[in-house]
């Protein structure tokens, strides 16, 4: 095990060679540290305002191993407390979802206002004398909750940099997604959610960067009839970037030349709609993000992922040094129809989530990496990230003037390596936001 | 049993059990091209998503039609996923797994417009690779058409998993 009192994260990682130390997958002890310095540091992405309609609305998530309440108050505003009584540290909320104003522990009965106050101790009087403080026993709020065009981030680190700080040039990017048209998108309602024995790294690893592994590990499902989008085009379909958008953020994106091309890049149920929706996108975003890149894959640092043409999006919860759950969302236009709508959602939950036929299939190559890290030979020798190490694009502005970050051709793992990058920064105790820190 | 009599309660009770057996096997022993002869060309194969509710939510458990499911899926995408496991690269089942799917519980529920309502419970255990385990449990609802040659055909099947949280790795079988 490794001493990890002593400031050393970042030598775990070697950029220059692309090459990264196995313990940090299977330590137990770096695995506590990560609950602390990431964690409860980071900015974590709860949900979407659209699961939240209604005053009173809530929804249960997990900010690392914590689990959370998220809550729309009656003022309109949305707020996220630590679901653990203040006597006992019982749950005081025991569904997933609901409408209450008031959360009453099952255990002896405090109760709690949905914006987190002590308002009821069952003999408050009589046994406690009086002399318990009620306004010091509120539930836990966590230290900011903002949301980036709806979609919900909080973090329990009260000196953390605000979300945009957090989210940098990655928030620019994220409007491909969240700001394609008027009104931006929802989360359809239902979570897939399931336990993968792996370390909860190896699949951020996989979304922010890997588009290596799509034609081993998903060929037997694109050629069955779960094609994805972007489409492979043979002579301009399969180019594209890999975008480093700073503090460990970063995706994938095809690269489509002109219009013709966006639609030449969709599955032929979709074209309908990617017409419609086009000028819009591209007036509001412009060239680049409205036209040029298809994007795919990305996660955001340290534990949400998304698919965007997908509809796709989701966290991994840390569950132990090798234990995961993964919760997956659909998501949709606020515009789109009734009848994209369900294509969507058919599309996303054949290919993504727990049944999907893409996903099962990446499942047990995470189980084995961190299975392999367990071992004492095989951690001793070095993960390997080099791929394209001396071949990022110098000039990403000489590819088009409006692109931000780093970037490299689209089978290159640029984003893994700033990935771990942040992860060594944040485990020694820097800021997330470090400016030029990138790789 | 005269071939022009109507199936008495309880013979009908019997073939949709005997049913369900065969069905059973064809999964159990990886036969899936004979599965798939067990659905009807516009079956509906759905598996709402269930959640934790308390209070005057308790009902509202599963997910309805329209919203995300564990599997919404057609004739065309089941055998899809049935094709896919032919490739020899569906990793999730390449060495495949060895499950036992253990139908019981069957009750009929009445017939509309030529469909039989069943429903029945399912425990299904699944071993993979080395020490991998997993147990499903849960529900189906389904609608059956007579057929001469398989007995019945599937024309509606709900699956309604007990799991919220998902402790299988993922859900690459059929139920």
């Amino acid at each position: 095990m490794l001493d990890t009192q002593s400031s050393h994260f970042s030598h775990l990682v070697d950029l220059t060679k692309g090459e990264l130390n196995r313990s940090i997958f299977s330590d137990p002890a770096i695995y506590e540290r990560e609950l602390k310095q990431i964690f409860a540091r980071c900015w974590l992405f709860l949900g979407h305002v659209t699961q939240l309609p209604n005053e009173n609305d809530f929804f249960t998530a997990y900010m690392g191993e914590d689990p959370v309440i998220v809550t729309r108050h009656s003022d309109g505003k949305i707020g996220a407390f630590l679901n653990m009584c203040r006597h006992r540290g019982n749950r005081v909320c025991r569904a997933d979802s609901g409408n209450q104003r008031t959360f009453t522990c099952p255990f002896h009965g405090w109760t709690f206002g949905n914006t987190g106050e002590l308002k009821v101790v069952p003999g408050y009087k009589q046994v406690y004398h009086e002399e318990l403080d009620m306004e010091a026993h509120g539930l836990i709020p966590v230290a900011r909750i903002d949301d980036y065009k709806g979609m919900i981030f909080a973090t329990f680190d009260k000196n953390a940099p605000s979300l945009d700080e957090y989210l940098g040039d990655m928030a620019w990017y994220l409007d491909m997604a969240v700001d394609r048209r008027d009104n931006g998108i929802e989360f359809l309602p239902g979570v897939h959610k399931w336990r993968i024995k792996c370390n909860w790294k190896f699949p951020v690893d996989n979304f922010i960067g890997d588009s290596y592994h799509g034609p081993v590990s998903h060929g037997s499902a694109w050629e069955s009839g779960f094609e994805g989008m972007p489409r492979r085009k043979k002579g301009y379909g399969y180019e594209g970037f890999q975008v480093n958008a700073g503090n460990g953020h970063g995706f994938g994106a095809r690269w489509a030349e002109n219009e013709e091309q966006v639609y030449e890049m969709v599955l032929p149920e979709f074209l309908g709609y990617e017409k419609e929706r086009f000028p819009e996108t591209h007036a509001r975003l412009g060239d680049l993000r409205g036209m040029h890149l298809s994007p795919m894959h990305c996660s955001i640092f340290p534990n949400f992922s998304m698919l965007w043409q997908s509809g796709n999006m989701r966290v991994w919860h840390p569950r132990g040094v090798s234990n995961t759950e993964g919760w997956s969302w659909c998501f949709v236009d606020k515009k789109a129809s009734q009848e994209h709508r369900d294509l969507v959602r058919i599309h996303d939950l054949q290919r993504h989530g727990t049944s999907g036929t893409w996903e099962q299939d990446d499942v047990d190559n995470w189980v084995q990496s961190t299975m392999s890290s367990r071992g004492y030979v095989g951690r001793q020798v070095k993960q390997n990230l080099s791929m394209g190490v001396n071949h990022e694009i110098d000039d990403p502005k000489s590819i088009h003037p409006d692109f931000r970050g780093r970037i490299a051709g689209f089978q290159n793992e640029i984003n893994q390596r700033n990935l771990y990058a942040q992860w060594g920064r944040m485990m020694d105790g820097e800021s997330p936001v470090v400016p030029g820190a990138n790789a | 049993m005269s071939l022009d009599m109507p199936m008495t309660e309880i013979e009908t009770w019997y073939s949709v059990s005997q049913f369900y057996t065969r069905e059973a096997r064809h999964l159990d022993d990886l036969e899936f091209d004979k599965w798939i002869g067990c659905m009807e060309k516009d079956v509906r194969y759905w598996m709402p998503i269930v959640s934790n509710r308390i209070g005057r939510d308790i009902g509202t458990e599963l997910t309805r039609l329209g919203e995300l499911a564990h599997f919404e899926d057609d004739f065309e995408s089941l055998s899809n996923r049935v094709k896919r496991l032919a490739t020899g690269r569906a990793w999730a089942e390449t060495p495949p797994g060895r499950t036992n799917h253990m139908v019981s519980n069957v009750e009929l529920l009445g017939e509309k417009d030529g469909l039989t309502k069943a429903r029945s419970q399912f425990l299904i255990y699944r071993s993979h690779l080395e020490t991998d385990q997993e147990i499903f449990s849960g529900t189906r609802i389904d609608r059956l058409r007579p057929d001469p040659d398989t007995g019945w055909k599937i024309a509606e099947r709900t699956i309604i998993l007990d799991h919220a949280v998902l402790t299988q790795k993922s859900l690459g079988i059929f139920f």
